[in-house]
């Protein structure tokens, strides 16, 4: 699948292509919600390894504005559960993901992100 | 948030001054403190995840440990995305690739993190880690399963992540479970005097794909009938008739320490001193290392268990 929890970890990695290669960007993507347990401490875990902007603005590409711009301080439960629905329950199953940088399409098919590059892409 | 207010240390002892201020303090929140802290969130990835088999590990704290699942083969990944039917993310790519962020493994706010994590008996709680389960042996040759290793070095962190690699020995019977010793020294291989001999044997490993029976409607007679709703038999039965399909699959057997050395090599080929952390930080300049935590054979495999260091 593609949930938000994977794309703050993908960057583009075509040859030569390495700044302003992260975040990609969404393109006509087709969404799934899905329940996921939520796991307070296993978010509160995720949080520092989050790229909390990249996050965010993802988010807002697939419809949903309930983060907040900055990372909050407070780790309540309204916000961790607003957190774990985007992170976990947010499906990208068809589109692409598009590199900022060099335009690279990482085309996204059955929820799998598609990164593998020809011969001559491979840095 | 209150005001931090400048503390008056009064000296009449400074242990029962602690005792006041610190630990009958922490005492009193520690249920408030202790959910503020960041607990146990591993992070890993499965270079070669196959069918997912261990995307959901370990079972006895499911949704503790988040790994992600990546391949070249997208009908494996069909399979693995549902591995232990829970959603799982998959990646299709190539272990040669690199395709995460810089630091995608690695805790960001680490430092603190880290030492939150050895002052409350918790350092293992923060490593990232990367495995690599029966994949690199399919690499067709010593520089391209360097290569591989020299990617899994890299996703993890480079101040705390842990490596397990499995792959193929040539030995596929019994063996002392022992550990083994890698043929060529460090030295040597810094040395340049030990070349990387990949001499394992190249080997194609069959897979015999049994048929199951499909109904190959010929005549318009029999598609009509298999068209027409009939109990299907409780399992496919085999096609006798159909002689199997034999699929040769490559493999790089790997040799008596061969694997060790490669990770070795590996590592040294991107910088790391490899052995343990130096006890005592002596030169002030940061370096950074892997340690060969554990290597072996095991019912058939070599393995390695490594971690990486900074000092
Ligand atoms: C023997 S299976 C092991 C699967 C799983 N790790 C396990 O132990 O059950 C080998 C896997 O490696 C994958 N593989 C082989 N070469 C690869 C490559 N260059 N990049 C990514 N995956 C590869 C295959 O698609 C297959 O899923
Ligand atoms: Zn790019």
């Amino acid at each position: 699948m593609v949930r938000l929890i994977t794309h703050n970890l993908l960057a583009c990695h075509a040859k030569g292509c390495t700044s302003n290669n992260f975040p990609l960007l969404f393109q006509d993507a087709a969404v799934e919600l899905r329940d996921a347990d939520f796991n307070a401490d296993f978010l509160r875990g995720f949080l520092p390894r989050l790229e909390w902007p990249a996050l965010v603005g993802a988010a807002r590409q697939l419809g949903d504005t309930s983060l907040p711009a900055e990372q909050p301080d407070m780790l309540d439960d309204d916000f961790l559960q607003k957190l774990h629905h985007v992170l976990l329950e947010i499906h990208v199953e068809e589109g692409a993901m598009v590199c900022p940088n060099c335009k690279h399409v990482y085309p996204i098919s059955n929820g799998i992100p598609n990164m593998l590059l020809a011969e001559h892409e491979i840095g | 948030m209150p005001d931090v207010q400048p503390a008056t240390v009064s000296c009449e002892s400074l242990q029962s001054y602690e005792a006041t201020h610190v630990h009958a303090i922490y005492d009193e929140i520690a249920p408030h403190f202790s959910s503020t802290r960041y607990k146990a969130s591993w992070v890993g990835v499965d270079l070669g995840t196959g069918n997912g088999k261990y995307l959901p590990l370990p079972a006895d704290r499911p949704g503790s440990v988040w790994t992600i699942g990546l391949d070249r083969s997208i009908n494996l990944l069909k399979i693995a995305k549902r591995a232990g039917d829970v959603d799982r993310e998959v990646v299709w790519a190539d272990v040669l690739d690199n395709p995460w962020r810089r630091g995608a493994f690695v805790c960001i706010s680490l430092p603190s993190l880290r030492l939150n994590a050895q002052h409350w008996g918790l350092k293992r709680a923060y490593q990232d880690y990367a495995i690599s389960i029966a994949t690199i042996h399919h690499l067709a040759s010593p520089d391209r399963r360097k290569f591989a290793v020299q990617r899994l070095l890299e996703a993890i962190s480079p101040v705390h992540g842990c490596g397990l690699i499995y792959v193929w020995a040539v030995e596929q019977d019994d063996l002392s479970k022992r550990n083994i010793p890698a043929r060529a020294s460090q030295d040597e291989l810094r040395s340049g005097s030990f070349a990387l001999t990949g001499n394992g044997q190249d080997v194609f490993v069959p897979w015999v794909l049994a048929q199951p029976v499909e109904p190959k409607p010929k005549t318009r007679k029999q598609r009509k009938k298999a068209q027409t709703p009939v109990e299907e038999p409780e399992s496919a039965p085999l096609a006798t008739d159909v002689p199997p399909q034999i699929f040769n699959r490559y493999y790089h057997l790997f040799s008596q320490g061969e694997l060790t050395e490669l990770v070795m090599e590996a590592a040294l080929d991107v910088g790391l001193v490899v052995g343990q952390p130096p006890e005592v930080d002596t030169s002030g300049k940061r370096i950074r290392g892997l340690q060969i935590v554990q290597d072996g054979w095991e019912m058939s495999n070599y393995y390695v268990e490594l971690r990486r260091w900074e000092q």
